[in-house]
């Protein structure tokens, strides 16, 4: 009986720890799925932060503004050239018999103005753009560079990040803008050349809807993603560990995340200012 | 400031500017925005816009002469559009502003016309009326836009589906079999009617013989009208029709010298006439008192003894004739010294 009973308290005592297992678990799984979150909204007010430093952060501002935005323009000129032909002729393709044909010049300004050129140049940017910063603070990163300069008194927030975010958030409209411009024009020539339809058709239809809340639309969703690149690349760059593997690891990831959070970010700012507007 | 940091500023600073200023332009480009005062205003007020968003054209006979700049909720249940239209463009005389849908796409125009120009519309003239007012101010009203007729249309095709509904209950199995029927006997009637027909042919090709021949006569009836037609186109060609019509002329002016003369005439007959009537009346009076007895004649007329006296005076100087004659020298004595 004596041996019964130990037993039988011995099972009594194992059960809460399973059951508390299983809660510290679940409680743990949850706890690191959303660290990433709490990790990234500490980055972000930390960047903030560091802006008040701007001694540290202007004199290399317009170097970061320059090496991604400037250099940008040329593949944000490629894309948004490829993408109003082909928006002029699927136009046409799509609902070239049903529609007049000035509806080729409404159709690609306002998707190029509206959503491509954001989104394109956006994606492309991310690739060009958040690898460039993940991979080269990484390498600061794992060649101890950082370490240096925090030694060295410098701030890596305000001396590394902070110019890089605010040249991306500056610099991405003006590629945006760029693109739109030359996605509009292209299709313009597109539909000249290709199509059946004349300058003042292409006019009429560029005219007849639009609105300066479309190109305002676009550009203001192209600095969220400046932002959100030039973030995830330096997060990805000033965590990476683990020598050259680790970094292009972390480039990978950031060009990743940061596509993702340009689709996310774009859904986003369609549900904020769409929703429930139309052209009237 | 070394010299790379001086070229990535001017860079960085040269893109931003340059971008912001042409994307600036464009818009304002594409807006068509009124830059240097080329366009004047018209304010138009009307009870309802429609579709009509700023920017959307406006229209004067079908071309583009300005834009849409400003809608706004008026007072007592108006809307007031303010239009932009270029300086060169002048509206029609008493103008009117239509709001109408451009296309089935959702496009909107203002279309400025004059009172010719409007639609047989009842409403909307009253609309019209409604908006006018006495300023500068011009009367707007909305054209019912494709949504609408085709909602009407979609009233119109539901009322048709019901007629035909009840068609399809009136037509059952047995109209079905009394139209069957029917067409047997029409079939039966045409057969009969072939065969009529067959059997007047030979009738049917008389009457058209005869019909051939009246064409004939009808033709030669024309060609005779044609040659009289030519005949009196070369008499009046020849001046014969130009004598006629002096001789005519000649005519008339003696007629008219005629018509003076017998107007004379009539005038002195007139005057004979009264003096007739006055010696009528005279001898009327005189006749009466003739008849009445009166005067030497009318005792005459009147006294039987005159007469009597008369017949015995003739008789006695018949008798006393007779005796002169008969003794001649109881009267008559002729002497000599």
């Amino acid at each position: 009986m004596a041996l019964v009973g130990v037993s039988v308290s011995a099972a009594r005592s194992a059960k809460p720890s399973r059951v508390v297992h299983a809660v510290t678990a679940l409680g743990q799984g949850v706890r690191e799925s959303i660290s990433g979150v709490g990790q990234g909204a500490r980055f972000v007010v930390d960047v903030i932060r560091a802006t008040r430093d701007t001694s540290s952060w202007m004199p290399m501002f317009t170097l970061h503004a320059r090496t991604l935005g400037v250099g940008s323009l040329p593949i944000g000129i490629f894309i948004a050239i490829f993408t109003g032909i082909v928006l002029a002729l699927l136009a046409s393709y799509s609902v070239g018999d049903i529609v007049p044909p000035y509806f080729v010049g409404t159709l690609v300004q306002k998707t190029v103005t509206l959503e491509l050129a954001p989104v394109l140049t956006g994606l492309a940017l991310a690739g060009r753009v958040g690898a460039n910063i993940a991979a080269e603070l990484g390498t600061m990163r794992v060649t101890e560079q950082i370490d240096a300069l925090e030694t060295l008194t410098f701030d890596p927030m305000s001396y590394l990040v902070v110019p890089r975010v605010l040249a991306a958030t500056m610099m991405f409209p003006v590629v945006v803008g760029v693109a739109m411009l030359v996605g509009v024009t292209s299709g313009w020539l597109a539909a000249i050349g290709l199509l059946d339809v004349t300058t003042p058709q292409f006019l009429k239809g560029v005219r007849i809807f639009f609105v300066d809340f479309d190109v305002r639309y676009g550009l203001v969703k192209a600095a969220s993603f400046g932002a959100a690149v030039a973030l995830i690349g330096c997060r990805a760059g000033l965590t990476t560990s683990g020598g050259a593997q680790g970094v292009g690891r972390n480039a990978t990831r950031a060009v990743v995340i940061s596509a993702v959070m340009i689709l996310v970010l774009d859904a986003f700012w369609a549900v904020v200012w769409l929703t429930g507007r139309t052209l009237r | 400031m070394s010299s790379e940091r001086r070229t990535n500023d001017f860079l960085v600073g040269a893109s931003v500017i340059i971008v912001t200023v042409v994307l600036i332009v464009t818009v304002l480009w594409v807006q068509q925005t009124d830059l240097g005062g080329k366009t004047r205003h018209v304010v138009v007020r009307t009870r309802d816009v429609g579709g009509v968003a700023l920017g959307n054209p406006v229209v004067i006979r079908g071309v583009r002469a300005g834009q849409v700049e400003g809608i706004a909720l008026g007072g007592r249940g108006w809307v007031v559009l303010k239009l932009a239209i270029d300086r060169g463009v002048s509206l029609p005389a008493d103008p009117v502003v239509l709001l109408i849908a451009a296309s089935l796409f959702g496009e909107w125009q203002v279309n400025v016309t004059d009172e010719k120009g409007l639609p047989p519309d009842r409403e909307l003239r009253a609309a019209l009326v409604e908006a006018h007012t006495t300023g500068d101010t011009l009367a707007g009203a909305v054209l019912p836009d494709i949504a609408q007729l085709t909602s009407v249309a979609g009233r119109i095709a539901g009322d048709v589906a019901k007629v035909s509904d009840r068609v399809q209950v009136a037509f059952d199995d047995k109209a079905a079999k009394e139209l069957r029927e029917s067409i047997r006997n029409f079939a039966q009637l045409s057969a009969e009617l072939a065969k009529t027909v067959q059997a007047q042919s030979k009738n049917l090709d008389l009457i058209s013989t005869d019909v051939r021949q009246g064409l004939q006569s009808v033709n030669a009836a024309a060609d005779n009208l044609t040659r009289f037609s030519s005949r009196v186109d070369s008499s009046t060609s020849r001046g014969e029709l130009q004598q006629i019509v002096s001789n005519s002329q000649s005519a008339a002016r003696e007629l008219m010298q005629a018509t003076s003369a017998l107007r004379k005439i009539t005038d002195d007959v007139n005057g004979t006439q009264a003096k007739l009537s006055s010696a009528v009346s005279r001898a009327d009076s005189v006749f009466t008192k003739m008849n009445s007895g009166q005067g030497t004649l009318g005792r005459m007329i009147n006294d039987p003894r005159l007469y009597q006296n008369s017949d015995s005076l003739v008789s006695e100087l018949r008798a006393l004739v007779a005796d002169v004659k008969k003794n001649p020298r109881r009267y008559i004595n002729v002497r000599v010294f």
